[in-house]
């Protein structure tokens, strides 16, 4: 059993309480730096900030539903190359799972830094966010959290949890050093540190808290969000496959792509330098448009479209942790985190891995068995 | 002026002629290749799947350094390489000259299809009304007079057998390229006269001659005979025997004082017979009975001229020559036990089994079905020994491939048969003597349930109500037992190759008392003739692994030999020819189309389909040749070539791999890079669309073809490959017998070599061996060798010297040696060889150590040696073989312990013929020709008894005070306990090797699971580590006796020799590398990479490339997600270009 604690609400402010934790971790003779969402002044923005001075850190706000980008990418910023200091750096659990993917992929490395996961009730695409905070910036994180902790996913009349959270069936931060719990708890007393590595546990004892069971009510809590997410997911993969079970039906459901990239940009685990899709590769002789035109009577343009989502698909779908902000980059809105989703549920359990699970698996495409698959190769052992 | 260079002689095209050619021209020798039969291959041609992968894998094989003077195909199909010239169904007939210049006479088959003309479409074999047994599936299928030898080889040229071919000409009516010549050519030279009394006799024989070609005189009588053959030659007569005045035995007589060269047929009625065969003493070659049918008449004739034609040999020019002639299977039908093999259909051989369930076999499925009745095999049995060991069919030798092909194809039956199918294999010893054959099999029997029953079957029979086969054999008490299967396999053996005899006289070389070639002691490789070598099979039976090491070994001393003579790599100069840069021009293709001599379809229309291309705007012209695979044709494609304005080139022909050396040629006197010239296809379209589908879907396919040609040349990258310098020298680590062979033969090439020792001195385990089993003194080769070590000035000897560290690549190694007294010293080295050998392993089981009369074979050796052996005061000894061995976690056999324990039975009994010797075995390993020595030990009296491992001997001390040890084991004949009081027991312990992994490692090499040196591919590599430039030999690679280390010390040298005889090596076109500006360095190519050739640069953060190592495998290419990663040749935009051509 992991290493827990509970960490005393003041005068039921979360938000200072957070502050002061994290300015406790600033103090740590280990810690450099914290990464942590945070209002940027002057507007209703939320976005990752790195912070030094632990004065700032009272504009910290790790559980706004703001979630402008995954933060992974920002992470193997920080770590692709040792940065020679420690940095605490606070995620979501699809932010720590992507980072996991990347750090296979040689995309940074978990050495450098600590990671301090939240509980996570879901985020708001950015058009929403912005709706819900509009009428009233400072309480919108608190506003959330009451609504999403009581189980709601709509937030206002045209706001609600975009799908990928409604279908994440890992709303806990697995892979943390230390996770701040909030599901099963009363958020205006207590919330719960539990440290899920060697290196949390010894953070937890430097920080000098009592460790403490969790609540009884928290695993109860964690199990009914999960089992709702699933049957959720359920219906939207239904959904999905039924929309995108022939290649005609998957032109359809794409057909409002612009090939902009966007969903390739904002994806945490498309990690290529330039996709192949803005390379020579897809440089295409001007002749050869007239030839396609001539051949078929008509072409798409612009063209690649089906063949670039599948690509993509093809190099992330092991990887893919369904954070969902392809969708929430498209301006199109097509809505790509269900079908990338989908997909991915089907590959990663075709490879028995699961995508951010452990550093200790082999992304499924670099390992070769000869003996897996025999029924699509034919080959008969 | 390029420098001479020595030509070899290969003869034989199975999988050895094979490895030595490829060999041999990898090294830089021009290389002639014969196979009497019409194809290369040799038996692998007919086997699928090979031990232990149970696949193929011919194809690793493939030149890896200088990838594209060959053709990257399948070597099962075809074997294509600039330096090799081959000559199918030809025969070496004399050899004359000595080593360095021999001339060679040749003598081919005369052939009725010409290759080049032969575009296989098949339409002869449709219209050939002759049905007969197909050799190529074991008789077990038919195939037509006019055939494929192999129905999967390129070019798929057809050939005719002249034996089965009636000569109707309707193939030749039917081919569309005219490529068949059935006769007349040549034959009105061929003058015949008949000699008869009777006028309808001579004139209807005229009649019948002059209609197949021939020119025939005819006259009435001996006389006029004589006269006639005086004024006007003649190379053929045909002669009646009963005529008025002189008869035809008189004509015969003066006829042959005068032209003894003149082929004489007598012609007679039955009456005369008796006369006729008195003729043929006195020199008739045959006779012929009247009245005969035009037909055994005419073919009589063209067989005489056939043999007259074939004997005209060519003569070649060979500095040195390598024997690779092969064996052949056993016959059981010949033996006394048959098995009832040609009584009953579902008794098949080996061979036969893997035909009937191969894809291209009789069934054409593979399923595993009775020959019988087409039912499903249920129950199968092997029944091993067939013509091998056997006394009664000559064979006192083990065949040595038997065991593990039985095993092999008892696990291929479980895919092919029913799931539940039940296999069992009847045998004496299973003779798993190969590094990783002994867990192989336990596999078979725990993993497939295959039942291994020991003893020897001996009778098959047919149960006339079931119509099953009945096997009968001698179980427990010997207790006969009869079990019923649906098929019996006879696991034949290999026999000398018919014509071993022939060809060991033509070439003057000496057989052994098996019929196969004697090699010298030690070096089995050589013959008993100066410059003539010998590999594979054919000095003895061999596996795969075997052959292709002893080719390798034959390839070497004949380089050395051809080197020695002033004909070696060393004096060829460097003629890598100048190509122009056409890397900044837009690309251009010139299409030159073949006419095919107006021999294309109707319907189709090469001048549409050309103006068709013109539109595409990369390409520059399209132009026509009206047969290129005509000399007139190639000139003009020559010719075609010469005007500028173009920088690709595309040929649109037949049979695009029969091209590959011409347009290399072409390149170089245009200095056009050859990889921007290709021939692509466009005669197959019309088999695969045939005539009823019309012109016009073969005219698309043709297009098809001809589009992606041009999308494939139009996106070649042009850009200089960077050359990989090399360090034209040698590290050989360890100086045993196999290190010291090794460096040898290296330095003999003239290039230095460092032989690295860590003892005192080199000569390894020769330091306490003293014979072999067949009396050849060791300490004479170790003596030899380490002379001649010394007096070479090319060799460095190192000794108390070890290797402290390495790093580097093919071509340049830096490492780190540290001798005793001396300190470090870093030598630079373009190879390395790791030949650090093994030694006796050490044992606590049996008693070892509790008593003095316990020793390992080695002591026993030493004592032997330093005759501390009072042979008369000994009354019984005992032997344990397999101690601690073929069993986990030492789960390999060691090979030389069972010959070293009937070596030492028969050194006692020839000291000593009273001492009782009892061996207590597991199975006896003596394969090859040491078979002999195993029926010498029986015959001198010592009793093998065989134990298990779950039932092993037990070891207890004597009487007390008394110095014999006692053995209990139970002895399976008499169904009882036995115990030996033995004065010695001698435990034979086996090899450990002396590998340490640290030191593999530091070289990029890999240790198996044993701790031996792990080979790139057992069988096709097996000298090779997957690192380029990195060799093991000796008992470094596994356990072996001294010819073994001899021979895979050639083979490591002979691989290393394909580098050093390079001042650089120039990458293959098909070499990956890293866009570096898109690459994000996730490493993933590096992980996929098995050849290890990619690497990090710590400095620059860079994935760097070694363009030699790398084999252009692409699952760099294919893993990298944005093509950072490419392909030469296969790059992502040039292949979606090509796919969309095809899709078109």
């Amino acid at each position: 059993m992991a290493k827990t604690a509970l960490y005393d609400i003041a005068d039921k402010n979360l938000q200072g309480a957070l502050a002061s934790f994290l300015q406790s971790l600033l103090a740590d003779d280990n810690i450099s730096a914290v990464m942590v969402p945070m209002r940027q002044s002057g507007n209703d923005t939320v976005m990752q900030t790195l912070v030094t001075d632990p004065e700032q850190l009272s504009a910290a706000d790790p559980f706004s539903p703001a979630f402008p980008m995954n933060a992974a990418r920002l992470v193997s910023r920080l770590t692709k190359r040792s940065p020679g200091e420690t940095v605490a750096t606070v995620l979501r659990p699809c932010e720590i799972r992507a980072h996991i993917e990347l750090v296979k992929l040689k995309q940074g490395q978990v050495d450098d830094i600590i990671i301090i996961g939240i509980d996570c009730p879901g985020t708001l695409q950015n058009n929403d966010f912005r709706k819900l905070a509009g009428k009233d910036p400072e309480s919108t994180t608190d506003r959330f959290l009451t609504a999403a902790l009581d189980g709601k996913t709509q937030f206002d009349e045209a706001v609600e949890l975009p799908p990928a959270c409604k279908i994440c069936t890992h709303p806990v931060p697995e892979g943390a050093d230390i996770g701040i719990g909030i599901f099963g708890m009363d958020i205006k007393k207590q919330f719960l540190l539990s440290a899920g590595t060697e290196k949390g546990e010894g953070l937890l004892d430097r920080l000098g808290l009592n460790v403490q069971e969790p609540p009884d009510g928290r695993e109860e809590a964690v199990g009914s969000i999960v089992s709702a997410r699933e049957a959720s997911q359920g219906e939207v993969f239904a959904a999905v496959h039924e929309k995108t079970d022939t290649p005609e039906k998957l032109a359809e459901y794409l057909s409002g792509c612009i090939n902009c990239y966007n969903c390739r940009v904002a994806c945490p685990v498309c990690y290529c330098r330039e996709c192949v899709f803005v390379t020579d590769v897809f440089d295409h002789d001007p002749f050869q448009y007239l030839r396609w035109a001539k051949r078929r009577g008509k072409i798409r343009m612009p063209t690649d479209t089906v063949f670039y989502h599948l690509t993509r698909m093809a190099h992330m779908t092991t990887a893919c942790v369904g954070c969902g902000q392809c969708s929430n980059a498209c301006p199109n809105d097509i809505p790509l985190a269900e079908l990338f989703s989908m997909t991915a549920s089907h590959t990663q359990n075709a490879f028995d891995y699961e995508a951010g699970r452990s550093l200790e698996e082999d992304p499924p495409l670099a390992v070769f068995r000869e003996d897996e698959f025999a029924e699509v190769v034919e080959i008969k052992h | 002026m390029k420098p001479k260079i020595g030509r070899a002689l290969v003869v034989g095209g199975g999988i050895s002629g094979i490895r030595a050619a490829l060999d041999l021209a990898e090294t830089g020798y021009p290389v002639t290749l014969v196979d009497r039969a019409p194809h290369l291959g040799g038996v692998l041609s007919q086997l699928d799947n090979q031990f232990p992968t149970n696949h193929c894998g011919m194809c690793r094989m493939l030149p890896l350094v200088d990838r594209d003077a060959g053709a990257q195909y399948c070597l099962r199909k075809g074997l294509f390489h600039e330096n090799i010239d081959i000559r199918t169904s030809t025969q070496v007939v004399g050899i004359e000259g000595e080593a360095g210049n021999f001339t060679v006479r040749l003598k081919r088959q005369p052939g009725f299809v010409d290759p080049v003309a032969c575009i296989g479409c098949g339409r002869c074999a449709d219209a050939c009304s002759v049905s007969v047994a197909d050799d190529f599936n074991a008789g077990l299928s038919m195939r037509k007079a006019i055939y494929l030898p192999v129905p999967h080889m390129l070019p798929n040229t057809y050939v005719i057998d002249p034996a089965a071919c009636t000569r109707c000409g309707e193939c030749i009516n039917v081919c569309p390229t005219g490529a068949i010549r059935l006769y007349r050519e040549g034959r009105q030279d061929f003058s015949v006269l008949v000699v008869d009394d009777e006028y309808t006799v001579r004139d209807s024989i005229k009649e019948w001659l002059e209609e197949e070609g021939f020119s025939v005189e005819t006259v009435g009588s001996g006389e006029e005979a004589l006269d006639l053959i005086k004024q006007q030659s003649f190379r053929m007569m045909l002669l009646d025997i009963k005529m008025p005045g002189i008869d035809g035995v008189e004509v015969l007589k003066k006829a042959k004082d005068l032209f003894p060269d003149m082929t004489v047929v007598m012609m007679t009625a039955y009456a005369t017979v008796e006369t006729a065969v008195e003729a043929m003493k006195t020199g008739a070659m045959d006779y012929l009975m009247k009245p005969f049918d035009p037909e055994d008449l005419a073919g009589k004739v063209i067989g005489v001229y056939e043999a007259e034609e074939a004997a005209r040999a060519e003569e070649i020019e060979a500095g040195a020559v390598v024997f690779c002639g092969g064996s052949e299977g056993y016959d059981p039908s010949t033996g006394k036990n048959t098995f009832g093999y040609k009584v009953f259909s579902d008794v098949v051989t080996g061979l036969e089994f893997e035909r009937l369930i191969s894809g291209t076999g009789p069934g054409g499925g593979g399923a595993l079905l009775r020959p019988s009745n087409g039912e499903p095999v249920k129950k199968i049995a092997w029944i091993q020994c067939v013509g091998s060991r056997d006394l009664q069919t000559d064979s006192d030798y083990c065949s040595g491939v038997c065991c593990m092909y039985a095993i092999k194809e008892a696990m291929l039956a479980k895919e092919h048969g029913p799931e539940d199918l039940e296999s069992t294999i009847f045998y004496m010893d299973m003779r798993t003597v190969g590094k990783a054959f002994q867990r192989f099999r336990d596999a078979a029997e725990t993993d497939q349930g295959v039942r291994f029953v020991r003893g020897r079957v001996h009778t098959v029979y047919q149960d006339t109500h079931t119509g099953k086969l009945v096997v009968s054999y001698p179980g427990e008490k010997s207790r006969r037992i009869e079990e019923d299967y649906d098929m019996v396999v006879l696991s034949t053996g290999q026999k000398p190759s018919s014509g071993t005899d022939k060809l060991a006289e033509a070439a003057g070389i000496e057989l052994n008392p098996w019929g196969f070639v004697r090699g010298e002691p030690f070096l089995p490789a050589k013959t008993s003739r100066e410059g003539i070598f010998c590999g594979g099979s054919f000095s003895g039976p061999k596996d795969i692994a075997e052959s292709v090491i002893s080719a390798c070994s034959a390839s070497l001393l004949a380089s050395a030999t051809m080197h020695s003579a002033g004909k070696g790599i060393a004096v060829a100069g460097d003629d890598t020819p100048e190509y122009i840069d056409v890397s900044h021009q837009a690309p251009k293709v010139r299409v030159i189309l073949c006419e095919c001599g107006g021999s294309l379809p109707e319907g189709i229309d090469l001048r549409r389909l050309a103006a068709g291309l013109e539109a595409d705007p990369f390409v520059e012209s399209v132009s026509f040749v009206s047969r290129i695979c005509t000399e007139e044709g190639w000139e003009s494609l020559a010719e075609k070539v010469k005007t500028k304005g173009y920088n690709r080139l595309l040929v649109g022909a037949c049979t695009p791999y029969a091209y590959t050396r011409r347009i290399r040629e072409l390149g170089g006197e245009v200095m056009l890079d050859p990889s921007l010239m290709d021939v692509c296809d466009i005669r197959s379209p019309e088999f695969a669309y045939g005539e009823e589908t019309g012109g016009d879907a073969i005219e698309k396919a043709m297009r098809r073809s001809l589009s992606t040609g041009i999308s494939r040349l139009r996106s070649v990258d042009p850009l200089p490959k960077q050359t990989v310098p090399v360090t034209r020298s040698a590290l050989v680590v360890g100086g045993g017998i196999a290190g010291m062979t090794a460096a040898l033969a290296i330095a003999e090439h003239g290039y230095d070599v460092h032989l690295v020792e860590a003892s005192e001195h080199p000569g390894g385990n020769l330091g306490w061996l003293h014979s072999t089993v067949e009396g050849n003194d060791t300490a004479i080769l170790l003596e030899d060798t380490t002379q001649r070590i010394e007096k070479h000035p090319l060799v460095h000897v190192h000794t108390n010297t070890t290797v402290v560290s390495a790093f580097g690549e093919v071509g340049n190694f830096f490492t780190t040696i540290e001798t005793a007294d001396s300190g470090p010293q870093t030598i630079q080295h373009g190879v390395v060889l790791i030949a650090t050998g093994g030694r006796e392993a050490e044992t606590r089981s049996y008693g070892y150590g509790t008593s003095d009369a316990i020793v390992t074979q080695k002591e026993l050796e030493e004592k032997v040696a330093a005759k501390a052996i009072d042979y008369s005061a000994i009354e019984s000894v005992c032997m344990i073989q397999c101690v601690d061995s073929r069993e986990e976690p030492r789960n390999y056999c060691s090979r030389v312990c069972c010959p070293s324990t009937l070596k030492h039975i028969l050194q006692m009994k020839q000291q000593n013929p009273d001492i009782s010797v009892y061996i207590l075995y597991r199975d006896m390993m003596s394969p090859g020709f040491a078979e002999s020595w195993y029926t010498e030990a029986r015959k001198a009296g010592a009793v093998f008894i065989p134990y298990t491992t779950y039932a092993k001997p037990v070891v207890s001390q004597g009487e007390e005070g008394g110095s014999k040890v006692v053995i209990s084991t139970r002895e399976p004949l008499l169904d009882a306990d036995v115990q030996i009081h033995a004065d010695l027991l001698v435990l034979a312990t086996g090899i450990v090797p002396n590998l340490p992994e640290e030191l593999a490692g530091a070289f990029g090499a890999e240790c198996d699971e044993d701790g031996f040196f792990r080979e790139a591919e057992s069988k096709w590599r097996p000298v090779d580590s997957l690192k380029e430039g990195v060799f093991g030999c000796g008992i470094a690679l596994g356990p072996g006796s001294i010819e073994g280390s001899v021979a895979t010390a050639g083979a490591a040298a002979q691989r290393a020799l394909r580098i050093l005889s390079k001042n650089a090596i120039s990458p293959a076109a098909v070499t990956a590398r890293v866009r570096h500006s898109l690459c994000v360095t996730c490493e993933r190519c590096i992980a996929v990479c098995p050849y290890g050739a990619r690497s990090i640069d710590p400095d620059t953060n860079r994935v760097l490339v070694n363009a030699v190592m790398c084999q252009g495998c692409g699952n760099c290419a294919s893993e990298c997600p944005n093509s950072a990663s490419v392909l030469d040749g296969f790059f992502d935009g040039r292949m979606l270009d090509m796919i969309d051509m095809v899709m078109e």
